[in-house]
């Protein structure tokens, strides 16, 4: 009887200490090739100049200058970006802007969480607060981004914020944390209301402030559901990013690249898809890095004793 | 049913301030609607410091109502209560009791440890005073090895000890338990049983105990109050009390069984008191 009641369940079989597998990290790699062939395969049988169904033109070209070798994209990168002239290679313009594009994404993301939380935090604390805010968050995401873009960067010549200019890149960087906080602020709200009563109710027995409740028990609730809002705030703040770089015209990144690239398309098919790598990589990088934050949240939780 | 209000008169003649001392409370929800409820209605209850008191009734009784009251959580709606001599807000400001539910509610993100210490960080201990007090309490509930474990990977019963000792961790005079054992399998409930009784008897505990099961309130307590719905009232108190030296024999012994009925029977004139006579009191175990 005492065997029973102390043996652990055998739950804890279920739920061992995550392991980084072998089998996983050779998935990334095997997807690549597995794009690879279906990209060359699929340009080796399909029909040239694509074909039509019910009159419907469904069946995509194959032509080189539709869909260039694979090997083709990969060695234009080693060449001169501009033909003729030999200053700097396609791969270093690539990844260069895809840099500068990280980091204004990044910024965007750490941003929109800060404010998300900080919302979010505010709308949990005071019900007036969520009242009166709730509606105005939802309203200010059907907000079509490409419309407030030019209004944002048109700010540069107005605002002077702590004396300085409003960049154009900083234009860029509001827009990505505009998309970016509301997924935060959504799922931190769920999260910081769900606890359970009964937990509720063991703070208030030990009379804590709310201060103290909220770091020790919603906080910390929330945690699971602002990992799913991390996901989608980081790919928002890669498209904010992206899609603001095309509608104000901001140079240097890689939203930017792809379309000048794009203009090249005729005479040169592999450039376009040098800079949409270079757009994958940075989607990579970032889904990359809130798998990071995610794998320390939850980590962080069996070993937070040691702290 | 008016003949047993009786139990203030032993205010009176005990020295020692009362852990509990209700006189007259009410608590009505939505008082002045017509969705008013009566959850509770003219209890008076005194409890003695050390003494180990079971509510017991059918659903809606209004028992859980009570715990809540004494705690703090609820205020009620009239009628005085006192807890420790105090009010029930200051006792519960000064941490006067520990609350253990039906569910541990252990905090999934701390270890055992750590769930243990959560009373005291609030009341804003040190680390190194936590870490002692953790450890003593662990020792208590016979789990000293289980600091560093994560509450999934104990069993149900393991969890609830763990809840008891967090409920017990800033040595509070008083215990408020809500159905503790209600979700642990039979065998694991006596052992428990057993368990919480040598927890009082080394701490000197009070224990206001709120149960569904009879042989339970039975088993665990000096007194057991029996309460009857519509509105929440109590109709008796039962003196138990079988001996600081109670075991497994005890639960086959004729005097068990003898007050197993006397609660049973009390049960089944509050209910008749309560509602028409043809039903029997619902939402209580006879296991």
């Amino acid at each position: 009887m005492i065997e029973s009641v102390l043996a652990p369940t055998d739950v804890v079989l279920a739920r061992e200490p995550r392991k980084l597998p072998v089998r996983r990290a050779l998935m990334a790699p095997l997807a690549l090739l597995l794009f690879v062939v279906v990209w060359e395969g699929y340009k080796a049988i399909g029909p040239e100049n694509g074909a039509s169904i019910f009159g419907w033109k469904l069946i995509p070209r194959t032509s080189d200058r539709a869909m260039p070798h694979i090997i083709d994209m990969l060695r234009r990168f080693g060449r001169p970006e501009v033909r003729g002239a030999n200053e700097r290679t396609v791969l270093s313009v690539v990844i260069a802007a895809t840099w500068y594009s990280l980091r204004l994404s990044l910024f965007g993301l750490v941003v929109g969480v800060a404010a998300g939380l900080f919302l979010a935090t505010l709308m949990s604390r005071f019900n007036l607060a969520r009242r009166a805010l709730l509606p105005y968050l939802v309203a200010s995401q059907t907000v079509p981004l490409i419309a407030l873009a030019p209004i944002t960067v048109n700010w540069g010549g107005k605002l002077r914020p702590f004396g300085h200019e409003f960049p154009a890149w900083m234009a860029a960087a509001t827009l990505s944390a505009f998309l970016a906080f509301f997924p935060i602020a959504i799922g931190a709200l769920r999260g910081f209301a769900s606890p359970k009563d009964t937990s509720v109710e063991l703070l208030d027995s030990y009379a804590a402030s709310w201060w103290q409740g909220f770091r020790k028990l919603r906080f910390p609730s929330a945690v699971p559901f602002l990992i799913p809002a991390l996901k989608l705030a980081a790919s928002l703040a890669v498209v904010g990013v992206v899609v603001s770089e095309i509608s104000i015209g901001l140079r240097f990144g890689i939203g930017r690249l792809v379309i000048s690239y794009y203009q090249d398309g005729t005479s040169d098919p592999a450039k376009v898809f040098t800079a949409v790598m270079g757009a994958v990589v940075l989607g990579l990088v970032m889904g990359g890095l809130v798998a990071m934050a995610d794998r320390f949240l939850t980590r962080a939780r069996p070993t937070e004793a040691n702290s | 049913m008016s003949d047993v209000q009786t139990p203030t008169a032993i205010a009176a003649s005990a020295v020692p301030i009362p852990a509990v001392a209700a006189e007259s409370v009410g608590k009505s929800f939505n008082p002045g609607t017509r969705k008013q409820v009566d959850a509770l209605v003219d209890v008076s209850l005194t409890i003695r410091p050390g003494e180990f008191v079971s509510l017991i009734g059918p659903s809606g009784c209004g028992k859980s109502t009570l715990l809540r009251v004494v705690a703090d959580l609820l205020q009620p709606t009239s009628g005085t209560l006192l807890v420790n001599g105090k009010s029930a807000k200051q006792a519960r400001l000064d941490q006067d009791y520990g609350m253990a539910f039906q569910q541990a509610g252990l905090f999934e993100w701390r270890n055992v440890a750590r769930n243990i210490e959560l009373p005291l960080e609030i009341r804003g201990w040190d680390a190194a005073r936590r870490h002692a007090r953790s450890k003593e309490m662990l020792e208590l509930v016979k789990l000293p090895d289980f600091a560093n474990h994560m509450p999934w990977q104990l069993s149900g019963g393991m969890q609830q000890r763990i809840a008891i000792a967090r409920a017990l961790a800033a040595n509070p005079p008083l215990l408020l338990m809500d159905e503790p054992f209600g979700a642990l399998d039979e065998m694991t409930r006596e052992h428990m049983q057993a368990e919480l009784l040598s927890i009082c008897a080394a701490t000197g505990t009070t224990v206001v105990f709120v149960t569904h099961s009879i042989p339970e309130a039975v088993y665990l307590s000096d007194r057991v109050v029996v309460m009857s719905p519509r509105p929440g009232r109590i109709t008796s108190i039962i003196d138990v009390a079988l001996g600081d030296a109670r075991n497994d024999d005890t639960r086959e012994a004729s005097e068990f069984y003898r007050k197993i009925t006397e609660v049973r029977e009390a049960l089944r004139g509050a209910d008749h008191a309560g509602r028409s006579a043809t039903t029997g009191a619902r939402g209580i175990e006879d296991r």
